[in-house]
Protein backbone atom coordinates (compact mmCIF):
# COMPACT_ATOMS: atom_id res chain seq x y z
CA UNK A 1 0.00 0.00 0.00
CA UNK A 2 1.37 3.39 -1.15
CA UNK A 3 1.31 6.11 1.70
CA UNK A 4 2.26 10.01 1.65
CA UNK A 5 4.99 11.41 3.29
CA UNK A 6 4.55 11.54 7.02
CA UNK A 7 5.17 14.90 8.17
CA UNK A 8 7.81 14.89 11.28
CA UNK A 9 7.95 17.77 13.40
CA UNK A 10 11.41 18.82 15.25
CA UNK A 11 11.17 19.10 18.61
CA UNK A 12 13.22 20.63 21.20
CA UNK A 13 14.11 19.60 25.20
CA UNK A 14 11.81 22.37 26.67
CA UNK A 15 9.42 21.01 24.79
CA UNK A 16 9.79 17.48 25.05
CA UNK A 17 9.59 18.22 28.55
CA UNK A 18 6.41 20.12 28.51
CA UNK A 19 4.41 17.37 26.48
CA UNK A 20 6.02 14.39 29.81
CA UNK A 21 4.27 17.20 31.93
CA UNK A 22 1.12 17.09 30.26
CA UNK A 23 1.05 13.69 29.61
CA UNK A 24 1.38 13.31 33.58
CA UNK A 25 -1.26 15.83 34.23
CA UNK A 26 -4.08 14.33 32.07
CA UNK A 27 -3.11 10.68 33.87
CA UNK A 28 -3.48 12.85 37.09
CA UNK A 29 -7.02 13.99 35.90
CA UNK A 30 -8.14 11.04 35.00
CA UNK A 31 -7.25 9.42 38.15
CA UNK A 32 -8.90 12.17 39.93
CA UNK A 33 -12.02 11.47 37.82
CA UNK A 34 -11.82 8.05 38.60
CA UNK A 35 -11.78 8.45 42.63
CA UNK A 36 -14.49 11.33 42.68
CA UNK A 37 -16.94 9.42 40.78
CA UNK A 38 -18.13 7.69 43.22
CA UNK A 39 -18.90 10.90 45.39
CA UNK A 40 -21.24 12.56 42.59
CA UNK A 41 -20.10 15.84 42.94
CA UNK A 42 -22.24 18.04 40.40
CA UNK A 43 -19.46 19.01 38.28
CA UNK A 44 -18.19 15.46 37.24
CA UNK A 45 -22.35 14.50 36.69
CA UNK A 46 -22.51 17.62 34.88
CA UNK A 47 -19.93 17.14 32.19
CA UNK A 48 -21.55 13.92 31.86
CA UNK A 49 -25.16 14.94 31.12
CA UNK A 50 -23.55 17.22 28.73
CA UNK A 51 -21.34 15.12 26.23
CA UNK A 52 -25.01 12.38 26.93
CA UNK A 53 -27.20 15.07 25.77
CA UNK A 54 -24.73 16.13 22.55
CA UNK A 55 -24.54 12.05 21.17
CA UNK A 56 -27.34 10.45 21.96
CA UNK A 57 -29.47 12.83 19.18
CA UNK A 58 -27.10 12.15 16.33
CA UNK A 59 -26.92 8.05 17.87
CA UNK A 60 -31.31 8.06 17.53
CA UNK A 61 -30.64 9.74 13.82
CA UNK A 62 -28.34 7.09 12.81
CA UNK A 63 -30.56 4.02 14.12
CA UNK A 64 -33.42 5.20 12.24
CA UNK A 65 -32.75 3.42 8.92
CA UNK A 66 -30.99 0.18 10.91
CA UNK A 67 -34.80 0.29 12.61
CA UNK A 68 -36.53 0.72 9.51
CA UNK A 69 -34.79 -2.26 8.03
CA UNK A 70 -35.23 -4.48 11.10
CA UNK A 71 -38.81 -3.71 11.30
CA UNK A 72 -39.03 -4.46 7.70
CA UNK A 73 -37.07 -8.16 8.31
CA UNK A 74 -39.32 -8.73 11.91
CA UNK A 75 -42.88 -7.96 9.49
CA UNK A 76 -42.12 -10.02 6.71
CA UNK A 77 -40.98 -13.46 8.82
CA UNK A 78 -44.28 -12.62 10.74
CA UNK A 79 -45.93 -12.95 7.45
CA UNK A 80 -44.32 -16.26 6.91
CA UNK A 81 -45.35 -17.43 10.48
CA UNK A 82 -48.63 -16.41 11.35
CA UNK A 83 -50.81 -19.77 10.88
CA UNK A 84 -47.89 -21.22 13.21
CA UNK A 85 -48.13 -18.33 15.61
CA UNK A 86 -51.83 -18.35 15.47
CA UNK A 87 -51.94 -22.04 16.46
CA UNK A 88 -49.63 -21.32 19.10
CA UNK A 89 -51.77 -18.14 20.76
CA UNK A 90 -55.11 -20.24 20.42
CA UNK A 91 -53.66 -22.96 22.58
CA UNK A 92 -51.81 -19.96 24.47
CA UNK A 93 -55.62 -18.20 25.05
CA UNK A 94 -57.18 -21.26 26.51
CA UNK A 95 -54.80 -21.75 29.33
CA UNK A 96 -54.81 -17.93 29.89
CA UNK A 97 -59.19 -18.37 30.27
CA UNK A 98 -57.81 -20.84 32.97
CA UNK A 99 -55.42 -18.95 34.83
CA UNK A 100 -57.21 -15.80 35.01
CA UNK A 101 -60.39 -17.44 37.08
CA UNK A 102 -57.78 -18.87 39.80
CA UNK A 103 -55.95 -15.35 39.63
CA UNK A 104 -59.22 -13.15 39.83
CA UNK A 105 -60.37 -15.62 42.76
CA UNK A 106 -56.59 -15.21 44.43
CA UNK A 107 -57.06 -11.36 44.43
CA UNK A 108 -60.74 -11.31 46.02
CA UNK A 109 -59.25 -13.31 48.48
CA UNK A 110 -55.59 -11.44 48.72
CA UNK A 111 -58.05 -8.20 49.20
CA UNK A 112 -60.15 -9.68 52.24
CA UNK A 113 -57.41 -11.08 54.27
CA UNK A 114 -55.30 -7.28 53.61
CA UNK A 115 -58.74 -5.91 54.62
CA UNK A 116 -58.54 -8.15 57.61
CA UNK A 117 -54.85 -7.13 58.72
CA UNK A 118 -55.04 -3.46 58.37
CA UNK A 119 -52.04 -4.15 55.90
CA UNK A 120 -50.87 -1.07 54.44
CA UNK A 121 -49.80 -1.28 50.58
CA UNK A 122 -47.28 0.26 48.68
CA UNK A 123 -48.07 3.30 46.92
CA UNK A 124 -50.27 3.77 43.41
CA UNK A 125 -47.05 2.69 41.10
CA UNK A 126 -46.98 4.88 37.49
CA UNK A 127 -44.85 3.87 34.95
CA UNK A 128 -44.01 5.53 31.28
CA UNK A 129 -42.51 3.08 28.36
CA UNK A 130 -39.68 4.33 26.52
CA UNK A 131 -37.96 3.06 23.37
CA UNK A 132 -33.99 1.84 23.46
CA UNK A 133 -32.02 3.40 20.67
CA UNK A 134 -28.98 1.92 21.80
CA UNK A 135 -26.91 -0.78 23.74
CA UNK A 136 -23.66 -0.49 24.58
CA UNK A 137 -22.57 -4.45 26.12
CA UNK A 138 -18.98 -4.84 25.99
CA UNK A 139 -16.63 -6.62 28.65
CA UNK A 140 -16.59 -3.60 30.83
CA UNK A 141 -19.86 -2.29 30.76
CA UNK A 142 -23.23 -3.03 30.16
CA UNK A 143 -26.25 -0.05 29.50
CA UNK A 144 -28.64 0.98 26.98
CA UNK A 145 -29.39 4.36 25.75
CA UNK A 146 -33.50 5.48 26.07
CA UNK A 147 -35.39 7.59 24.19
CA UNK A 148 -38.01 9.52 26.55
CA UNK A 149 -39.95 11.54 24.54
CA UNK A 150 -41.83 14.23 26.54
CA UNK A 151 -41.70 12.15 29.64
CA UNK A 152 -38.35 12.92 30.77
CA UNK A 153 -39.05 15.58 32.92
CA UNK A 154 -40.86 13.01 35.20
CA UNK A 155 -37.95 10.19 34.82
CA UNK A 156 -35.35 10.11 37.96
CA UNK A 157 -31.85 8.19 38.10
CA UNK A 158 -32.80 5.04 40.29
CA UNK A 159 -36.08 4.20 38.48
CA UNK A 160 -36.46 0.75 38.04
CA UNK A 161 -36.48 -0.66 34.30
CA UNK A 162 -38.04 -3.10 33.09
CA UNK A 163 -39.53 -5.72 30.46
CA UNK A 164 -42.36 -7.98 30.12
CA UNK A 165 -40.29 -10.56 31.84
CA UNK A 166 -39.01 -8.67 35.23
CA UNK A 167 -36.44 -6.23 35.52
CA UNK A 168 -33.32 -5.00 33.33
CA UNK A 169 -31.98 -2.88 35.49
CA UNK A 170 -32.17 1.17 36.61
CA UNK A 171 -31.67 4.34 35.39
CA UNK A 172 -28.56 6.27 35.51
CA UNK A 173 -27.99 9.53 34.00
CA UNK A 174 -31.24 11.67 32.10
CA UNK A 175 -30.55 14.31 30.42
CA UNK A 176 -32.56 16.15 27.56
CA UNK A 177 -35.08 13.57 26.08
CA UNK A 178 -32.71 10.63 26.64
CA UNK A 179 -31.71 8.24 29.73
CA UNK A 180 -29.13 5.99 30.32
CA UNK A 181 -30.01 2.70 31.95
CA UNK A 182 -27.27 0.75 33.82
CA UNK A 183 -28.26 -3.15 33.28
CA UNK A 184 -28.38 -5.71 36.17
CA UNK A 185 -25.83 -7.40 34.05
CA UNK A 186 -23.13 -4.76 34.67
CA UNK A 187 -20.33 -5.11 36.99
CA UNK A 188 -21.02 -1.58 39.02
CA UNK A 189 -25.12 -2.99 39.55
CA UNK A 190 -26.04 -4.53 43.00
CA UNK A 191 -29.77 -5.26 43.80
CA UNK A 192 -31.38 -6.08 47.02
CA UNK A 193 -33.51 -9.39 46.34
CA UNK A 194 -35.49 -12.12 48.13
CA UNK A 195 -36.06 -15.47 46.96
CA UNK A 196 -39.39 -15.73 45.78
CA UNK A 197 -40.33 -19.30 47.59
CA UNK A 198 -38.09 -19.72 50.72
CA UNK A 199 -37.94 -15.65 51.02
CA UNK A 200 -33.92 -15.92 52.07
CA UNK A 201 -32.82 -12.51 50.97
CA UNK A 202 -29.58 -11.44 48.95
CA UNK A 203 -27.79 -8.46 46.69
CA UNK A 204 -27.50 -9.78 43.43
CA UNK A 205 -24.98 -8.58 41.54
CA UNK A 206 -23.48 -7.85 38.03
CA UNK A 207 -20.50 -9.91 36.19
CA UNK A 208 -20.50 -8.21 32.92
CA UNK A 209 -21.58 -11.72 31.48
CA UNK A 210 -25.33 -13.40 31.17
CA UNK A 211 -24.46 -14.58 34.42
CA UNK A 212 -25.44 -12.95 37.91
CA UNK A 213 -24.20 -13.67 41.21
CA UNK A 214 -26.26 -13.76 44.22
CA UNK A 215 -24.33 -12.63 47.47
CA UNK A 216 -24.56 -12.06 51.06
CA UNK A 217 -27.51 -14.92 51.61
CA UNK A 218 -28.50 -16.35 54.79
CA UNK A 219 -25.78 -19.30 55.96
CA UNK A 220 -29.04 -21.76 56.09
CA UNK A 221 -31.08 -20.15 53.43
CA UNK A 222 -33.36 -22.87 51.11
CA UNK A 223 -32.52 -21.28 47.88
CA UNK A 224 -32.85 -24.21 45.39
CA UNK A 225 -31.72 -24.10 41.43
CA UNK A 226 -34.93 -22.86 39.14
CA UNK A 227 -36.21 -20.43 42.56
CA UNK A 228 -37.50 -16.67 41.35
CA UNK A 229 -35.23 -13.97 42.65
CA UNK A 230 -37.88 -10.77 42.70
CA UNK A 231 -37.01 -7.38 44.15
CA UNK A 232 -37.07 -7.26 48.14
CA UNK A 233 -37.94 -3.21 48.54
CA UNK A 234 -35.64 -2.92 50.77
CA UNK A 235 -34.08 0.65 51.08
CA UNK A 236 -36.97 2.18 49.35
CA UNK A 237 -35.65 2.61 45.96
CA UNK A 238 -37.29 -0.12 43.94
CA UNK A 239 -40.66 -2.06 44.48
CA UNK A 240 -41.10 -5.27 45.70
CA UNK A 241 -42.07 -8.67 43.99
CA UNK A 242 -40.59 -7.31 40.79
CA UNK A 243 -39.01 -10.97 39.11
CA UNK A 244 -35.26 -10.51 38.14
CA UNK A 245 -33.42 -13.49 37.88
CA UNK A 246 -33.74 -16.96 38.06
CA UNK A 247 -31.00 -19.24 40.34
CA UNK A 248 -29.03 -21.19 38.13
CA UNK A 249 -26.18 -23.01 39.84
CA UNK A 250 -25.91 -23.44 44.02
CA UNK A 251 -22.33 -24.04 45.07
CA UNK A 252 -20.18 -23.94 48.14
CA UNK A 253 -18.73 -20.85 47.46
CA UNK A 254 -21.22 -19.05 45.27
CA UNK A 255 -24.90 -18.55 43.83
CA UNK A 256 -24.97 -17.88 40.16
CA UNK A 257 -28.51 -16.90 38.76
CA UNK A 258 -29.68 -16.42 35.04
CA UNK A 259 -31.20 -12.84 33.93
CA UNK A 260 -35.21 -12.88 32.48
CA UNK A 261 -34.38 -10.55 29.58
CA UNK A 262 -32.09 -11.04 26.41
CA UNK A 263 -30.66 -7.40 25.70
CA UNK A 264 -30.05 -7.66 22.08
CA UNK A 265 -33.88 -8.31 22.29
CA UNK A 266 -34.96 -5.20 24.45
CA UNK A 267 -36.95 -2.96 22.25
CA UNK A 268 -39.43 -1.05 24.17
CA UNK A 269 -38.89 -1.04 28.17
CA UNK A 270 -41.18 0.25 31.15
CA UNK A 271 -39.98 2.74 33.63
CA UNK A 272 -41.82 2.82 36.94
CA UNK A 273 -42.12 5.78 38.82
CA UNK A 274 -41.43 4.12 41.87
CA UNK A 275 -39.15 5.96 44.88
CA UNK A 276 -40.25 5.89 48.81
CA UNK A 277 -36.44 6.09 49.60
CA UNK A 278 -36.92 8.38 53.23
CA UNK A 279 -35.05 11.89 52.90
CA UNK A 280 -32.03 12.71 54.96
CA UNK A 281 -34.46 14.59 57.42
CA UNK A 282 -37.14 11.83 57.51
CA UNK A 283 -34.27 9.30 58.39
CA UNK A 284 -32.49 11.93 60.91
CA UNK A 285 -35.92 12.26 62.79
CA UNK A 286 -36.98 8.34 62.55
CA UNK A 287 -33.30 7.90 64.78
CA UNK B 1 -4.51 38.40 7.52
CA UNK B 2 -6.27 36.34 4.91
CA UNK B 3 -3.68 33.55 5.07
CA UNK B 4 -3.28 33.49 8.62
CA UNK B 5 -7.16 32.88 9.02
CA UNK B 6 -7.11 30.32 6.38
CA UNK B 7 -4.06 28.33 7.51
CA UNK B 8 -6.18 28.31 10.94
CA UNK B 9 -8.80 26.73 9.40
CA UNK B 10 -7.31 24.23 8.27
CA UNK B 11 -5.31 23.30 11.31
CA UNK B 12 -8.53 23.42 13.18
CA UNK B 13 -10.42 21.54 10.60
CA UNK B 14 -7.41 18.70 10.21
CA UNK B 15 -7.03 18.53 13.83
CA UNK B 16 -10.81 17.71 14.38
CA UNK B 17 -11.23 15.41 11.36
CA UNK B 18 -9.58 12.63 13.27
CA UNK B 19 -11.72 13.00 16.44
CA UNK B 20 -14.86 13.63 13.73
CA UNK B 21 -14.12 10.44 11.75
CA UNK B 22 -13.58 8.26 15.25
CA UNK B 23 -16.65 9.16 16.34
CA UNK B 24 -19.48 8.07 13.23
CA UNK B 25 -17.67 5.02 13.40
CA UNK B 26 -18.49 4.79 17.02
CA UNK B 27 -21.98 6.05 16.64
CA UNK B 28 -22.47 3.56 13.10
CA UNK B 29 -21.46 0.86 15.62
CA UNK B 30 -23.85 2.22 18.70
CA UNK B 31 -27.11 0.98 16.29
CA UNK B 32 -29.04 -1.98 18.40
CA UNK B 33 -28.02 -5.77 16.59
CA UNK B 34 -29.33 -8.85 17.40
CA UNK B 35 -26.16 -10.24 17.98
CA UNK B 36 -23.82 -10.36 21.02
CA UNK B 37 -21.11 -10.04 19.16
CA UNK B 38 -21.86 -6.79 18.01
CA UNK B 39 -21.26 -5.06 21.20
CA UNK B 40 -17.72 -5.95 21.51
CA UNK B 41 -17.01 -3.74 18.44
CA UNK B 42 -18.30 -1.14 19.86
CA UNK B 43 -15.17 0.45 21.38
CA UNK B 44 -13.25 -1.01 18.22
CA UNK B 45 -13.21 2.80 16.39
CA UNK B 46 -11.89 4.30 19.24
CA UNK B 47 -8.76 1.77 19.70
CA UNK B 48 -8.05 1.83 15.92
CA UNK B 49 -8.47 5.26 15.47
CA UNK B 50 -5.56 6.36 18.21
CA UNK B 51 -3.20 3.77 16.90
CA UNK B 52 -4.09 4.60 13.40
CA UNK B 53 -4.01 8.43 13.77
CA UNK B 54 -1.54 8.80 16.14
CA UNK B 55 0.85 6.17 14.14
CA UNK B 56 0.23 8.15 10.72
CA UNK B 57 -0.14 11.52 11.51
CA UNK B 58 0.86 12.44 14.72
CA UNK B 59 0.71 16.59 13.42
CA UNK B 60 -2.77 16.03 13.42
CA UNK B 61 -3.95 13.89 16.32
CA UNK B 62 -2.22 14.61 20.08
CA UNK B 63 -3.11 13.69 23.71
CA UNK B 64 -5.29 16.17 24.26
CA UNK B 65 -7.43 14.46 21.05
CA UNK B 66 -7.36 10.97 23.14
CA UNK B 67 -8.69 12.74 26.33
CA UNK B 68 -11.56 14.05 24.40
CA UNK B 69 -12.54 10.57 22.72
CA UNK B 70 -12.06 8.92 26.23
CA UNK B 71 -14.54 11.30 27.45
CA UNK B 72 -17.08 10.36 24.95
CA UNK B 73 -16.34 6.43 25.32
CA UNK B 74 -16.98 7.19 28.95
CA UNK B 75 -20.33 8.80 28.53
CA UNK B 76 -21.71 6.64 25.80
CA UNK B 77 -20.34 3.22 27.72
CA UNK B 78 -21.47 3.05 31.25
CA UNK B 79 -18.09 3.19 33.14
CA UNK B 80 -17.02 5.38 35.70
CA UNK B 81 -16.03 8.59 33.55
CA UNK B 82 -11.92 8.62 33.66
CA UNK B 83 -11.74 4.76 33.43
CA UNK B 84 -11.64 4.95 28.79
CA UNK B 85 -9.35 8.14 29.23
CA UNK B 86 -6.63 6.59 31.25
CA UNK B 87 -6.91 3.67 28.69
CA UNK B 88 -6.96 5.71 25.94
CA UNK B 89 -4.07 7.94 27.35
CA UNK B 90 -1.92 4.27 27.83
CA UNK B 91 -3.08 2.96 23.99
CA UNK B 92 -1.62 6.70 22.91
CA UNK B 93 1.60 6.56 24.80
CA UNK B 94 2.19 2.90 23.57
CA UNK B 95 1.53 3.47 20.08
CA UNK B 96 3.70 6.85 20.17
CA UNK B 97 6.59 4.12 22.09
CA UNK B 98 6.03 1.72 18.63
CA UNK B 99 5.99 4.34 16.34
CA UNK B 100 9.72 5.86 17.31
CA UNK B 101 11.42 2.70 17.16
CA UNK B 102 9.42 0.53 15.21
CA UNK B 103 9.05 0.70 11.09
CA UNK B 104 5.27 1.57 11.49
CA UNK B 105 4.63 2.28 7.59
CA UNK B 106 4.50 -1.27 6.21
CA UNK B 107 0.98 -2.43 7.17
CA UNK B 108 1.53 -5.82 8.04
CA UNK B 109 3.77 -4.75 11.07
CA UNK B 110 1.21 -2.02 11.88
CA UNK B 111 -1.15 -4.34 12.35
CA UNK B 112 1.17 -6.46 15.09
CA UNK B 113 2.01 -3.34 16.77
CA UNK B 114 -1.64 -2.69 16.83
CA UNK B 115 -2.32 -6.44 18.52
CA UNK B 116 0.33 -5.60 21.10
CA UNK B 117 -0.55 -2.63 22.11
CA UNK B 118 -4.50 -3.58 22.59
CA UNK B 119 -3.43 -6.62 24.11
CA UNK B 120 -1.55 -4.38 26.95
CA UNK B 121 -4.13 -1.79 27.07
CA UNK B 122 -6.79 -4.36 27.43
CA UNK B 123 -5.29 -5.94 30.26
CA UNK B 124 -4.49 -2.34 32.21
CA UNK B 125 -8.56 -1.69 31.47
CA UNK B 126 -9.14 -5.00 33.14
CA UNK B 127 -7.10 -4.48 35.86
CA UNK B 128 -8.29 -0.77 36.59
CA UNK B 129 -11.84 -2.12 36.64
CA UNK B 130 -11.17 -5.26 38.43
CA UNK B 131 -9.15 -3.07 41.28
CA UNK B 132 -12.27 -0.46 41.16
CA UNK B 133 -14.83 -2.83 41.30
CA UNK B 134 -12.86 -5.35 43.75
CA UNK B 135 -14.10 -8.10 40.82
CA UNK B 136 -11.72 -9.69 38.25
CA UNK B 137 -13.47 -9.03 34.77
CA UNK B 138 -13.74 -12.50 33.05
CA UNK B 139 -10.57 -13.20 30.52
CA UNK B 140 -12.55 -14.57 27.90
CA UNK B 141 -14.78 -11.48 27.76
CA UNK B 142 -12.12 -8.69 26.79
CA UNK B 143 -9.90 -12.06 24.43
CA UNK B 144 -12.94 -11.73 22.67
CA UNK B 145 -12.95 -8.10 22.27
CA UNK B 146 -9.47 -8.07 21.54
CA UNK B 147 -9.94 -9.93 18.87
CA UNK B 148 -12.34 -8.76 17.11
CA UNK B 149 -10.78 -5.77 17.18
CA UNK B 150 -8.06 -6.90 15.60
CA UNK B 151 -9.75 -8.55 12.99
CA UNK B 152 -11.77 -5.53 11.79
CA UNK B 153 -8.67 -3.37 12.03
CA UNK B 154 -7.48 -3.01 8.39
CA UNK B 155 -11.34 -1.73 7.41
CA UNK B 156 -11.31 0.42 10.08
CA UNK B 157 -7.76 1.24 8.75
CA UNK B 158 -8.82 1.38 5.28
CA UNK B 159 -11.56 4.03 6.54
CA UNK B 160 -9.15 6.60 8.21
CA UNK B 161 -6.55 6.35 5.43
CA UNK B 162 -10.13 7.64 2.94
CA UNK B 163 -10.68 10.04 5.55
CA UNK B 164 -7.25 10.93 5.80
CA UNK B 165 -6.59 11.38 1.69
CA UNK B 166 -9.90 12.79 1.22
CA UNK B 167 -10.29 15.75 4.13
CA UNK B 168 -6.81 16.31 5.30
CA UNK B 169 -4.89 18.55 2.56
CA UNK B 170 -1.60 17.75 2.87
CA UNK B 171 0.05 20.15 0.33
CA UNK B 172 -1.18 22.97 1.91
CA UNK B 173 0.55 22.28 5.22
CA UNK B 174 3.98 21.75 3.19
CA UNK B 175 3.20 25.17 1.40
CA UNK B 176 2.70 26.67 4.99
CA UNK B 177 5.82 25.63 5.94
CA UNK B 178 7.49 26.69 2.81
CA UNK B 179 6.50 30.05 3.16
Amino acid sequence: MRRQKILFIKQNYILRILKTFIMAGLFAIALLLILVHKIDIGVFSGISKGVFYITTPIIHTITLPAKGLSYAYKKTSEIINVYKENQRLTKENDELFLLKDNIKALKAENALLKNMLHHIDIPQIKSRTARVISENGNAFAKSLILYLGKAHKEIKPGYAVLTPNGMVGRIDIVSGKYARVILITDINSKIPVVSEKSRDRGILTGTNTNELRLIFTPLLSELQPGDLLVTSGIGGGLPPDIPIARIKEIKMDSITATPLFNTSKIEIVKILLYDITPSNKTLKDLE
Amino acid sequence: MKNSIKNFYIEFSAFLTPLISILALVLLLSVPRSSDYWNFLRQSPFYAGIYFWQSQRPDVFNIFSAFILGIFADVLGSVPIGINIMTFLVLYIISVQFSLRFNIKKFSYSWLLFITALLATLIFKALIVSILYRQIIPINLWAIELLLTCALYPLLARIYIWVERRYIHLEERYEKIQQ
